[in-house]
């Protein structure tokens, strides 16, 4: 497979946009995704795989259900930019659904699928290049100024205090100075008033138009969907306190070594399992430098959506860092044209991202439409529960690592496929745990979060150990480069 | 070496006495290496080592 082409595996919009968002936001692991996100492809890139139809049925299996929670996750990416347009989320899902399931099978797609995604590695950077041009600002002197900021508050020309913005997923959002929220859409808001010992539990049935004042430590439950107005110069709730938490997040610390760990392990795991091996040679250079051109671009748009816009990561959509940047940095005028192109770009990008994806489904499965529009149909349905997009992109990664790397990297097919196995119950028990047992310690949160952690490690160890112990099984086959 | 390189990280953010949230014009020395520094060698090491592979 060329370089370009397993690239097209890895850049799916669903990464980009998640990993653009956290940097906006001020996540506290905003900081290593990037280059975990670009080292990941790279080593998978440079390892010498099997063919997946030698991995065995258990990792094929595993490959088929990372492809279609992909597959979900891209769609969500989908249903958050109808939301942005005004439309419902499920006229993105249905319409992103329809050209995922049939773009791919359409003749030629996949020879032009690599070159397309080069253009649109390319393009997403053009709105950035322009913001920095015409405000002359670079992307280290955004964050700079963005790190100095004393408090993120809401500008006159948020969307947030104008019109009002919908939320895209369900959140909860803690006060930390009072602030009159007005009910843009109507419903039942429940606030938790935590100035009183036990907290107080309170609803307030609002008709649109009708306000809620919320004081400091006051917590607002939002269901996905509730379409709020705020104060302007208020600070944003949610967001970090100010500029220098914003760009050094406090909760960096030793005690967070475990889930940057199980952030790492996810990501290139699921990479050595999806990424196939590339050819060799000069050609090889357009991956890495696609991979390399997106990676910035993502690190671009968040560093500039949080310095410029600190409110456009409220509400959790996937794209509106991106989509809103443009006219928030550069005025209607100019900036429109930018976010029509971005929607454009993340469009075609998750049409690359499905052939891609259909490459692998293929090579797990086999070629049958079918299966594919089970894995379409699938996806589509996973959207339908509301899930949080980067718990979506982990689970995908997460269960590719745990259930095909022990056959990637064992030796002995036996063994391998025993590995794979009990990869995929420790992952299965793990990512089950918050269903089984909803109060956790918090020693075992980081393995929830990122359960292949541990499953991908169990699983090797064990494929390891069964090949030692019966070493008549260990028939290896030859490494073939795809 | 580019396990290495992503460990790098991680590493100047969680370490002891934040040796990450240095600032160098401006901007934090974890910023630098994770936004910038540390992708471009990746990408480097990665294109030079498919190239030599294929000669």
């Amino acid at each position: 497979m060329t370089a370009l082409a397993a690239a097209a595996v890895w850049l799916q919009p669903v990464l980009l946009a998640a990993l653009a968002l956290r940097i906006a936001a001020g996540a506290p692991d905003a900081a290593w995704l990037p280059l975990g996100a670009l080292v990941a492809p790279l080593v998978a890139m440079l390892a010498a795989n099997r063919r997946v139809a030698d991995l065995g049925p258990i990792a094929r299996a595993a490959l088929a259900v990372s492809v279609t929670v992909l597959l979900a996750a891209d769609l969500v990416v989908a249903a958050d930019l109808a939301t942005s347009l005004d439309a419902t989320p499920w006229l993105g899902v249905v319409a992103a659904g329809a050209l995922a399931l049939v773009v791919p099978l359409i003749p030629g797609a996949r020879q032009a699928s690599p070159v397309l995604l080069a253009i649109v590695a390319t393009v997403l950077l053009l709105p950035l290049v322009s913001i920095g041009a015409t405000t002359r600002t670079a992307p280290w002197t955004a964050w700079s100024r963005g790190a100095l900021r004393g408090t993120l508050t809401f500008p006159e020309t948020s969307a947030w205090v104008g019109k009002g913005e919908r939320f895209a997923r369900a959140d909860r959002l803690l006060f930390t100075e009072g602030q009159r929220v007005t009910a843009v859409s109507g419903g039942v808001f429940r606030v938790v008033e935590r100035d009183v010992t036990p907290p107080t539990v309170r609803e307030w049935r609002l008709a649109p138009g009708e306000a809620l004042t919320l004081r400091p430590g006051d917590e607002l439950a939002l269901e996905a969907g509730t379409r709020l107005r705020f104060e302007p110069g208020r600070r944003v709730p949610g967001a970090p306190a100010s500029g220098i938490v914003w760009a050094d997040a406090p909760g960096r610390s030793a005690a967070m070594l475990p889930s940057a760990l199980g952030a790492l392990v996810t990501l290139i795991g699921g990479a050595l399992a999806l990424v196939p091996a590339v050819r060799r040679g000069s050609a090889a250079i357009t991956g890495p430098a696609v991979l390399l051109i997106a990676t910035l671009a993502a690190v671009g748009w968040g560093v500039f959506a949080g310095s410029i816009a600190p409110d456009l990561p409220l509400g959790g959509s996937l794209v509106a860092p991106m989509l809103r940047l443009p006219i928030r940095a550069l005025g209607a005028r100019t900036g429109a044209p930018l976010t029509v192109l971005t929607a454009v770009a993340l469009t075609v990008l998750l049409l690359t991202a499905a052939v891609a994806l259909r490459g692998r489904l293929v090579a797990a499965c086999g070629p049958a439409p079918v299966l594919w529009a089970a894995a379409v149909g699938a996806g589509g349905l996973i959207t339908a529960l509301r899930p949080e997009p980067w718990r979506l992109l982990t689970l995908a990664l997460g269960v590719a690592a745990a259930g095909c790397a022990p056959a990637l990297l064992a030796s002995g097919r036996i063994a391998g496929q025993a590995g794979c196995a009990i990869g995929v119950l420790v992952f299965a028990i793990l990512a089950a745990l918050p269903l089984l047992a909803p109060a956790l310690a918090s020693w075992l949160e980081p393995l929830v979060r990122y359960p292949s952690l541990v499953a991908m490690p169990l699983g090797l160890m064990a494929a390891r150990m069964l090949a030692r112990i019966s070493p008549e099984e260990d028939e290896e086959a030859p490494p073939v480069v795809r | 070496m580019l396990l290495v390189l992503l460990l790098g990280a991680p590493l100047l953010a969680l370490a002891p006495a934040s040796p990450g949230a240095v600032r160098i014009g401006g901007v934090s020395l974890l910023w630098w290496y994770a936004g910038l520094v540390g992708p471009v060698l990746a990408s480097a090491v990665a294109i030079v080592a498919l190239v030599r592979a294929g000669e």
